[in-house]
């Protein structure tokens, strides 16, 4: 294992890296909350959802967190009575997005908390090293 | 053991320090992976406990022992009890905990290394 300082960094660094593809993909679900097919009665944007796992990192040796999978969400699509939509099958129903946006919101806090701790821990580490240098500065 | 101990002292606490700090990176960055264990070091006094007058390294092929050795790093969280529904047993808020401890100790004995270093200075000077 290399110095557990230098790795504290790389493991927050990874930390950050996950959860911001989190946040990407909840970007996305929100801004697709409204998608719907382009063809009459077909399906609409499905909802994707993000899987995390640790990793053992062969350079570093120590386990570091990665995406691990990005999936899609397999619950039914919500049905809006809608003819005038363009999508909208021959009795009328529009097949819209299985997105709740506050499940979505709650999630992007839950990603934004774990970023802001992640953050932290590797502002710590750096300061640590910084401590242990400033002792050379004015031996 | 040396004539000089404070400093060994100083050098393992920093180098429990430095390990304890990895894992609490670990853990954190590892909050939302499922079937996650929470780990964590032994106490310090478990390391002091267990270390002895070392043999000597003379080659560089020689492995010394670090405080990994006397403590390996454990579950944070042995029976699972605050492990949530994927299996995860992280603690944000302890593991936020465990940062402050860590910085301030982290600070504490740099600052006693300091101070035994101008000791050291005023002494041959």
């Amino acid at each position: 294992m290399i110095d557990p300082l230098k790795a504290s960094l790389e493991i927050a660094g990874a930390g950050l890296d996950a959860q911001s593809t989190r946040l990407r993909i909840i970007s996305q679900n929100i801004a697709n909350s409204q998608s719907t097919a382009s063809v009459a009665g077909g399906d609409p944007y499905a909802r994707q959802t993000v899987s995390f796992d640790s990793v053992l990192d062969r350079s570093t040796g120590v386990d570091l967190v990665r995406v691990k999978s990005i999936g899609v969400d397999e619950s039914p699509f919500k049905l809006e009575l809608d003819p005038g939509n363009p999508a909208a099958d021959a009795s009328g129903y529009v097949k819209m997005p299985n997105i709740d946006v506050l499940i979505e919101l709650a999630d992007m806090r839950e990603a934004n908390r774990t970023y802001e701790a992640n953050l932290q821990v590797a502002k710590q580490s750096a300061d640590m090293m910084n401590q242990t240098v400033s002792l050379l500065k004015d031996a | 053991m040396s004539a000089i101990y404070l400093d060994q002292l100083a050098t393992q606490r920093t180098q429990w320090l430095n390990l304890r700090q990895s894992l609490i990176a670990g853990n954190v960055s590892n909050a939302n992976t499922p079937g996650f264990a929470a780990k964590d070091l032994p106490p310090f006094s478990t390391v002091l406990a267990q270390t002895q007058v070392a043999m000597t390294a003379t080659d560089p092929m020689h492995i010394a022992p670090t405080p990994a050795d006397y403590a390996p790093p454990q579950a944070a969280d042995e029976d699972g009890a605050n492990s949530t529904l994927s299996g995860n047993s992280v603690n944000m808020e302890g593991e936020m905990m465990k940062l402050g401890e860590i910085g301030r100790d982290a600070s504490t004995v740099n600052a006693i290394k300091k101070i035994y270093h101008q000791m050291m200075l005023s002494a041959l000077k």
